[in-house]
């Protein structure tokens, strides 16, 4: 059902687990498929490495492999989270779902753990260098809807689309066009939207009330109350994992990391541990930085709008700049792209979808919501959702609430399926 | 000059010898000025009590993710400025921060940040305001310590309080509008002023370096005002001219000493590297005006002088 890949788990061909009879079912168009994306995985930690060479941007390396990591987790976990949001909605399977409270979950220990260095006092008025903590305004809560919508109309949020762009997932391309164009509305709305609405909006931090401590015990509660909601009311027919082999063989083992889906407990938590790497060694996770950055740039050179965006470089968040080369963000896209690609071809998941002028102008439609909802809220799923429920802002928990609440009643009104 | 101020015990007055005079013949010093701390005596200098090292970096956490193991940090936007009043830091709070810091009046104040250090000079033009007796810059900054491949920490250290006793602040080292610049330009007082900024915000073709926010209404410089580039008195790796090379820099733009020198850039901090360069390592007698361009471009009925002839807003 639906247009996710690997969408359950008894689509995939029923391996026994035994073994000796696995070895021999590794066919020769599946090691080519595996040498390609070797191929291909080889190519992306080469650039790595000759970007490591240049002094004068040090984290664009560390960006690629961030978003490398990103790339394999998104596909081989399916970590997209609108399949996630429908799968609960509509399906009331909400196994997905659970992944992104464990995300949260080991990302907030982990930026707990960070922050407490990072800004041992937290009565003051400072906030944590470049965390993503916005203001908590009306302005938040609707972008999060129109995001959430967009993500019904589209087929999946800014990161799925990347990540299913290297799927072979076609309409992700006007999908992404949309997104652009999105941008280009968002930047025109922000100067009335902040002037009017988000100057004045509180940015509620937690630890500022609380402290640290306070701060993820809240948070680790609030997780686990969703989760034992999420249990209680989901059918959950889906195994957690598929039975493990009965011995180690390396067939089996590359069964199970390059077929079989992850498990969405154990892509959650590796999830929150690259968002912790991410801000610690570069900045949050977010996707959307190199492409509203691409949408400004093309604005600035072509004169549209107004040059001043008031108050947006003050700001934390995915936000744009303007800039003729790749930013370190267009680093960890690009990781997160090829390495995608890499993971579905060697797992046999790789298949151009069709594409029609419908579901195009759909795609297009929702990606321009995409667009405008994350560039008002400063983030999307990534950047605002998990950077942000993990930094123990109340920001990230309003788009949290209000992205789920427009995929709600975009699949209620059965926008997603017109693609 | 310096044996007045060698009151240290032990390492500090054998790693001082080693800054000021005695070199090992193979370490060709690079800067003979005291106030010029090299990256290798602050490597063996990391964990001295008797030295604070302060990073005033402007970039967002760029302090978080690694700085030089003990350095402090201190926010130039609020820590060495009254928001308020646009004044220098008050004596209040700059010692507060500074004992905060666990500095006494016999420590030896290390600064370096990002951007060229600017924002550290401007942090030691600070602590030269307010007394403290032995305050050096860190030679050719972060970037420098980082190319070098010198070790970083993300642990932030405490220290227990200073007993850094602030003074009223030394007006000998600051320039206000009225007092210093506005006698010079009119040419009722002499004196060198020099304007560090581009040749082209000098001579009015721009109101703002690139990427930078249009903060004057007015292009141009202070009449009198010789342009001299900070970035001349840097090597390309960041580090500080030789004590001779700048003395011929200045000298042969008619800088030497003889009287009384201001710089200003645009804000006062760039210009603030230039007074470290002329007060601290060639012992010149020097003010930095904080107001900078942003106040006398913008002040009503001072005379500028603009070469290019450009008028704010006219096509």
């Amino acid at each position: 059902m639906g247009s996710c890949i690997i969408s359950t788990l008894h689509t995939q061909s029923s391996n026994s687990g035994f073994s000796g009879v696995a070895a021999s079912a590794w066919t020769r168009a599946e090691k080519i498929r595996t040498a390609i994306s070797f191929a291909v995985i080889a190519a992306l930690l080469l650039t790595a490495f000759i970007l490591s060479s240049n002094v004068s941007n040090s984290t664009a390396p560390i960006s690629l492999l961030i978003g490398m990591s990103l790339g394999l987790l998104l596909e081989r976990g399916r970590f997209c989270f609108f399949c996630i949001f429908r799968d609960g909605i509509e399906d009331k399977n909400t196994t997905p779902f659970i992944s992104v409270l464990v995300a949260i979950a080991t990302g907030s220990i982990g930026y707990a753990l960070i922050f407490g260095q990072f800004l041992p006092d937290t009565s003051t008025d400072r906030l944590p260098p470049v965390a993503h903590i916005g203001p908590v305004s009306w302005v938040l809560a609707v972008a999060a809807f129109a995001f959430g919508i967009g993500m019904a109309l589209s087929g999946a949020c800014i990161s799925g689309h990347l990540y299913r762009l290297g799927q072979g997932y076609l309409r992700a391309i006007p999908a992404l066009i949309g997104t652009l164009i999105g941008f280009v509305f968002a930047f025109l709305t922000w100067n009335w939207l902040y002037l009017n609405a988000i100057s004045n909006a509180p940015t509620i931090w937690l630890p500022h009330y609380v402290g640290y401590s306070g701060a993820l015990l809240i948070t680790l509660a609030a997780l686990l109350g969703l989760a034992f909601f999420a249990i209680r009311k989901g059918v959950n027919s889906d195994p957690i994992r598929k039975a493990p082999a009965a011995s180690l063989s390396l067939s089996a083992t590359l069964k199970s990391l390059i077929t079989d889906r992850w498990s969405p407990i154990a892509t959650g938590a590796i999830v929150g541990v690259v968002g912790t790497i991410a801000y610690l060694r570069v900045e949050p996770l977010g996707v959307t930085r190199q492409l509203s950055t691409t949408a400004r740039t093309f604005m600035d050179a072509q004169g549209i709008g107004s040059d001043t965006l008031v108050g947006l470089d003050r700001m934390a968040g995915c936000i744009a700049v303007v800039a003729e080369t790749i930013t370190n963000n267009g680093w960890l896209v690009i990781g997160l792209v090829g390495t995608s690609f890499a993971a579905a071809f060697a797992g046999g998941r790789f298949k151009f979808s069709k594409l029609t002028a419908k579901n195009s102008s759909t795609a297009l439609i929702g990606g321009i919501l995409l667009g405008w909802g994350s560039m008002t809220s400063l983030g999307c799923t990534i950047g605002v959702l998990l950077s942000g429920t993990q930094a123990f802002a109340l920001s990230g928990w309003l788009f949290f609430a209000f992205v789920f609440l427009g995929s709600y009643v975009g699949i209620k009104l059965k926008f997603h399926t017109t693609g | 000059m310096f044996t007045s101020k060698k009151v240290f015990a032990g390492a500090v007055v054998a790693a001082l010898i080693s800054t000021v005079g005695i070199f090992p013949a193979e370490a060709a010093p690079k800067n003979q000025a005291r106030a010029v701390a090299q990256p290798d005596w602050l490597e063996q200098n990391l964990d001295n009590p008797k030295v604070r090292i302060i990073e005033v970096s402007t970039e967002p956490g760029i302090y978080e993710r690694g700085h030089i193991k003990n350095a402090v940090k201190f926010v130039w936007h609020t820590d060495l400025v009254d928001t308020v009043n646009r004044d220098i830091i008050n004596a209040k709070n700059f010692s507060k921060l500074v004992q905060k810091a666990g500095i006494s009046d016999d420590t030896t104040v290390v600064l370096y940040g990002d951007k060229n250090n600017w924002f550290a000079a401007w942090g030691a033009w600070i602590f030269n305001i307010y007394g403290q007796k032995d305050v050096r810059v860190l030679d050719g900054g972060r970037v420098k310590w980082e190319k070098d491949g010198r070790a970083l920490t993300t642990a932030v250290p405490t220290f227990a309080a200073g007993n850094f006793a602030v003074s009223k602040g030394d007006k000998s080292l600051r320039a206000t509008l009225i007092n210093d610049v506005l006698p010079i330009a009119k040419k009722r007082v002499k004196a060198d002023l020099i304007d560090i900024r581009s040749a082209d915000e000098y001579n009015g073709k721009v109101f703002a370096p690139a990427g930078f926010q249009e903060l004057a209404v007015r292009a141009g410089h202070i009449p009198g005002a010789i342009n001299i580039p900070w970035g001349l008195n840097v090597n390309s790796d960041g580090t500080f001219k030789t004590v001779a090379e700048l003395k011929k820099l200045y000298a042969d733009k008619g800088v030497d000493g003889k009287q009384n020198i201001i710089t200003y850039c645009r804000i006062g901090e760039r210009s603030s590297l230039t007074w470290f360069v002329l007060s601290e390592i060639l012992g010149y007698n020097v003010k930095n005006y904080d107001g900078s361009w942003t106040e006398y471009g913008n002040s009503v009925g001072v005379p500028i002088v603009n070469n290019a002839g450009t008028i704010w807003g006219a096509a």
